[in-house]
């Protein structure tokens, strides 16, 4: 057989590119699953907790617990949906309204605040279902609770330490500073590890790579054809979601835009390695699917730290965690979309892509090898 | 009637000659439910902390240790100076940094506001939040110690200086667990996932390799194979259910406080939608391929706003309105509610309903592209 073609390689390259474009609804996720997921995250899914429900069992109805209630609603993080005089059954009434607190006011409030050396008992009943945001409610409930008591009572807030809060990279808050790196590193990962195992498999269900194989093509000809066109894609979808990012979202890169390509390179091709290993090792479609689905999509979704803290895990999800090149790649965008941080601190992350990149190519060369 | 239950014994045998989609059911939806139950935590633990101590007193060492020693954190050494802690945050080594400034026991001493400053890892806001509010707590935890003894030396009591406190109690899940939570919650996406995909694609496989048109040419109506094809994969998803249901106990130590009917019920309802979102999704492509990703597209859309792991409440208005559509959402809903808070059937009309007229509605639609295409 002749040696390598750059002819022949860019003739399999044409015809893939073909099926991606003959295909509406792959090309329309390809283009369409980057933006609609950007604005999804963007918009939708805000972690800032506001207006949430809780109701007050209030027997007193004293100026104090007015100005409680009154203070309560006014502030962003709670709204007060009822105000009751007794609520016999807390649980039933959780049920049945499914507010997320009940703050229980004492009978005796004005003369308990009043009275000396007799503070008054104020309980906070919450609905712990959603751990998260029923810490959130703990944390928030003193002050909110007692700052408009003292305030009436023209009582200076005890302070024994002033805590002064400087949150770095982000400084707004907003999640979206966190979504598009994530959003980045996800849709790189399906684009180049699951489109490409699936192209390869759907060949393999037709039985055109048969024909392929029989033809002149050499291996590394076909496998190479069929994989560049889906690294641009990859390559195309990342810079959309950096774009949209800017000028949705304001989101800027503040490191090297240089970097962060070279690295976005070499982050597909490591997936692009994964992808092909499953398409070696599976004979049908859905199979190739769910594998890549398993092995990529899920594991960057769930433990690289996009949405779940890694830190918060067991130990041994922690050790997944620490094996999966999505980990490193967000650790490396993150830092340089978000810190700005160069090369000189990221060698560390960068250099185990690489080993990855090594080790995943000479074992999907050699299955790849035996299964054609 | 018998038509029907012969295509449902069709469609078993059918999935047993096939081994490698019934170990792709079984086996990692179990799995799933495993990683998935440790890994999607909304709790935030092991922040690696550093402290720079430039009061360097009795006072500020005894913040130190309060804060190095809660177990919520990870105490990765002090730092020198403000530019080490900068230089552990930029790097990644740690995500909080406290720095005490030197004038910290004099302020103690004197009754001022002494200073406190964090320097928190903002890249991820929630996270960031939460290990922030944890922190301050644990630093107001040590300054109200110290303060209360300071007033016991005075012969005074907390109580003289405020006048009320609070004490908040937490219910149905005290220890704040994680698991209880999204254990719960992944029967949902598995239930939904499995019912959804293996229904759409196996419509998909029967007319790709042609037997579908063999199927039509029977006396069969084009309503009895859909009905047909769907028994199967609900009693699938029934026994994922109860499977997941089972394992969440078993497992996890999750107590189930409500009542199984109430949630079989429910699931009845809502396997219409998932099931009629497989067929829709499978007559309107023309390959598995296209199917798969249909269906794979149209699910992620709406686990992100079922309220699975980011509150519906936290979403602007207008998403709130659109995730009224997503039977997702309220199954998701009911699921919680039945199993942590033991929530009946009577304080679930409003779901009932909503899931109802959705389920009628994907259904319904499901049976009428169905005839289109293949008729």
């Amino acid at each position: 057989m002749s040696r390598f073609s750059l002819q022949r390689l860019r003739a399999v390259m044409r015809k893939e590119a073909r099926h991606i474009a003959r295909d509406p609804q792959t090309l329309s996720i390809v283009v369409l699953m980057p933006v609609i997921m950007m604005f999804i995250y963007g918009y939708a899914l805000s972690t800032d907790v506001k207006d949430v429900r809780i109701a007050v069992e209030d027997p007193s109805r004293s100026t104090e617990s007015a100005a409680i209630v009154r203070a309560l609603d006014a502030g962003t993080l709670f709204k007060v949906t009822r105000v009751e005089n007794v609520v016999p059954d807390p649980k039933e009434y959780f049920r049945k309204y499914r507010d997320k607190a009940l703050v229980r006011i004492p009978p005796n409030l004005a003369s308990a605040v009043r009275a000396s050396g007799r503070g008054a008992m104020i309980q906070v009943l919450i609905d712990g279902s959603d751990p998260n945001l029923a810490t959130i409610i703990r944390n928030a409930s003193q002050a909110a609770i007692t700052d408009p008591l003292l305030a009436m009572l023209h009582i200076e807030k005890p302070e024994p330490v002033k805590i002064h809060m400087q949150v770095l990279y982000n400084p707004r808050q907003e999640s979206a500073f966190y979504f598009v790196p994530g959003l980045m590193v996800l849709i790189l990962t399906m684009m180049s590890a699951l489109l490409t195992s699936i192209a390869l498999v759907r060949e393999k269900e037709l039985g055109t790579l048969s024909q392929l194989v029989i033809s002149p093509l050499q291996p590394f000809e076909i496998v190479v054809g069929k994989i560049l066109p889906y690294m641009l894609v990859a390559a195309i979808d990342g810079a959309l979601v950096l774009l949209i990012g800017r000028w949705a979202f304001d989101v800027r890169i503040s490191g090297s835009a240089l970097l962060l390509a070279a690295v976005s390179v070499l982050y597909i091709f490591v997936s692009l390695c994964i992808g092909l290993l499953i398409s070696a090792l599976t004979h049908r479609q859905l199979h190739a699917m769910i594998g890549a689905v398993v092995v990529t999509l899920m594991p960057t979704v769930i433990l690289t730290g996009f949405i779940f803290p890694v830190s918060s895990m067991p130990v041994a999800l922690q050790a997944v965690s620490h094996v999966l090149p999505a980990t490193y790649f967000l650790r490396v965008v993150r830092a340089i979309i978000l810190k700005g941080v160069g090369i000189d601190m990221l060698w560390q992350p960068v250099g185990i892509l690489v080993a990855q990149g090594l080790i995943l190519i000479t074992i999907a060369v050699r299955k790849f090898r035996t299964a054609l | 009637m018998n038509t029907i239950r012969a295509l449902v014994w069709k469609e078993f045998r059918q999935l047993r000659n096939d081994p490698i989609s019934i170990r792709l059911m079984i086996l990692p939806v179990l799995f799933q439910v495993l990683v998935l139950g440790y890994a999607v935590t909304t709790e935030v633990r092991n922040t690696p902390v550093t402290i720079c101590d430039r009061s360097e007193t009795p006072q500020s060492r005894s913040l130190v240790r309060a804060v190095a020693g809660h177990d919520l954190f990870v105490f990765t050494g002090m730092s020198r100076t403000e530019r080490e802690v900068r230089r552990k945050l930029d790097a990644g080594e740690v995500r909080i940094g406290m720095v005490i400034p030197p004038d910290f026991a004099r302020a103690v001493g004197e009754g001022r506001a002494a200073d406190v400053e964090l320097v928190v890892d903002g890249q991820d806001a929630n996270s960031s939040n939460v290990a922030g509010g944890y922190i301050s707590a644990i630093i107001n935890g040590w300054a109200f110690k110290h303060y209360t003894r300071k007033l016991a030396a005075m012969g005074k009591s907390i109580d003289d200086v405020l006048p009320a406190r609070v004490r908040p109690v937490i219910l149905f899940n005290p220890l704040l667990k994680s698991t209880w939570y999204m254990v719960p919650a992944m029967a949902v996406l598995l239930v939904t996932m499995v019912t959804a995909l293996l229904t759409g694609f196996s419509i998909v496989r029967e007319r790709e390799s042609g037997t579908l048109e063999q199927l039509l040419v029977t006396p069969l109506r084009s309503v009895d194979l859909v009905v047909g094809k769907s028994i199967p994969f609900m009693i699938i998803g029934f026994v994922e259910l109860v499977a997941i249901l089972l394992f969440a106990q078993v497992w996890f130590w999750i107590p189930f406080r409500g009542n199984y009917a109430t949630i079989f019920v429910f699931a009845f309802i809502y396997m219409f939608s998932s099931i009629g979102i497989g067929v829709l999704t499978s007559t309107i492509s023309r390959t598995a391929h296209q199917a798969l990703f249909a269906t794979w597209f149209i699910l992620i859309f709406f686990v992100l706003l079922s309220g699975f792991f980011l509150p519906i409440e936290n979403m602007p208005r207008w998403v709130q309105e659109v995730t009224r559509i997503n039977p997702v959402r309220y199954f998701m809903t009911v699921v919680r509610e039945v199993f942590l808070k033991g929530t009946g059937m009577r304080e679930l009309w409003r779901e009932a309903g909503a899931m109802v007229g959705i389920g009628v509605a994907v259904y319904g639609c499901a049976l009428f592209s169905f005839k289109r295409r293949v008729g």
